[in-house]
């Protein structure tokens, strides 16, 4: 299981502090979703701290116009790209991108999900987020918000099958909470156990996926080296 | 009140609990039973925080690490541990509370999972975004002062702590 943070500068703890905290916490790797880059180094980081590190990044998409060259871009540096939308129309827009692995946070700051927008996430692989700050870090209203946001979310994903992650949204390792404690709050707000521990999960085959198709051995999907090929 | 028979006792769990935050936080052990109260009330309801009954029956906290022992209902363990992890501030300051492990008695809980609280190192020459700065060490971990904009936790690796 993996969780997906945001690091200094965008957040108040460093990458490999961060990774530290989430192997003490229980998971197996993190994903650095920042929205610009970071000095840190995956791999070394990954092996003074036994978390696995993933290069990730966040798109903002405030319009559609520059938003496509934006997501491919980042995706040439990035194994998992997330992209938050500041609509509902562009969350449409993110969820038909093909190139794009995550919608996040696809109901906070004014963002709203229907039925079309869940089936063209599912249609186009896009895996939506079912963002758990909001309950673990809020209070009051907004946190009235986000559990009505997520219970919405939650009922359409499961109608329609839809594909989608689970993170706490940690930008401190103050933030990190344990897989087993997101399991109790999930509890407690509607979500089963396996969903949660599904979305925490998928963070993990993501990565998989998108560093095997990063790797020199691919070459299009479907197809792979045949075991006669030899190297010149 | 004379005791209950010892058979219509509640019966209870411990959760050991590790606290961190910030190295300037001052944490009493009423702010933190206050948080815990309010964060269960707020995601259980008042039922629910009746039911799980969660109290900090021991506590300490020093140069921003404590340790506590809440007791919960047996049976709401769960619910418990769901609550702790909505303890995301105690008086606006931020922190993080895990659950290191439940016993069924406060000296198991006690001897498992509870082990004293370090002293950490104070440094002013931690060489951090090329700055020489105040810090706090401990083991690995490095707490770095941010200037007006707080504390960013860091790792001994991602700064020089010996003037390097």
């Amino acid at each position: 299981m993996y969780e997906a943070v945001c690091a200094h500068p965008d957040g108040d703890s460093t990458v490999a502090r961060l990774a530290a905290t989430a192997a003490s916490a229980g998971y197996d790797g993190i994903v650095v979703r920042n929205w610009g880059a970071t000095s840190a180094d995956p791999d070394a980081v990954g092996a003074d701290t036994g978390a696995d590190v993933v290069r990730g990044t966040t798109v903002s998409v405030t319009d559609r116009a520059g938003a496509s060259e934006r997501i491919r871009r980042r995706r040439e540096n990035a194994v998992v790209v997330a992209a938050r939308a500041s609509s509902p129309s562009l969350n449409r827009f993110v969820a038909e991108s093909e190139r794009v692995d995550v919608l996040a946070a696809p109901m906070a700051d004014g963002g709203d999900v229907n039925h079309v927008i869940v089936k063209a996430a599912r249609t186009h692989g896009v895996r939506l987020e079912f963002d758990f700050a909001g309950v673990l870090r809020a209070s009051g209203g907004d946190r009235v918000q986000a559990l009505r946001g997520l219970r919405k979310l939650r009922e359409l994903v499961e109608h329609y099958d839809a594909p989608f992650v689970v993170s706490g949204r940690p930008a401190s390792h103050l933030h990190v909470r344990s897989p087993r404690e997101l399991v109790a709050v999930g509890a407690e707000i509607g979500f089963t156990d396996a969903q949660v521990r599904a979305g925490l999960r998928e963070w993990t085959h993501l990565a998989a996926r998108n560093r095997r198709r990063l790797s020199a051995e691919f070459i299009a999907p479907g197809v792979k080296r045949g075991r006669y090929e030899e190297d010149p | 009140m004379k005791h209950l028979p010892k058979h219509v006792r509640p019966r209870w769990r411990y959760l050991a609990v590790g606290i961190e935050a910030w190295p300037d936080a001052g944490i009493e052990r009423s702010d933190f039973q206050r948080a815990l109260w309010f964060a269960a009330g707020n995601l259980l309801g008042d039922p629910g925080s009746a039911d799980a009954g969660v109290r900090v029956v021991a506590y300490s906290f020093r140069d921003g690490r404590g340790e506590a022992l809440v007791r919960a209902r047996r049976g709401t363990v769960s619910r418990a541990r769901a609550a702790v992890a909505c303890v995301s501030a105690v008086r606006e300051h931020p922190v993080r509370v895990c659950v290191r492990g439940v016993s069924g008695t406060m000296r198991a809980a006690r001897e498992r999972y509870l082990d004293g609280l370090d002293t950490p190192e104070r440094r002013s020459d931690v060489a951090f975004d090329g700055d020489a700065r105040d810090g706090v060490c401990r083991g690995e971990n490095v707490d770095v002062v941010a200037g007006d904009d707080g504390w960013v936790g860091a790792r001994r690796r991602d700064c020089g702590t010996d003037g390097e």
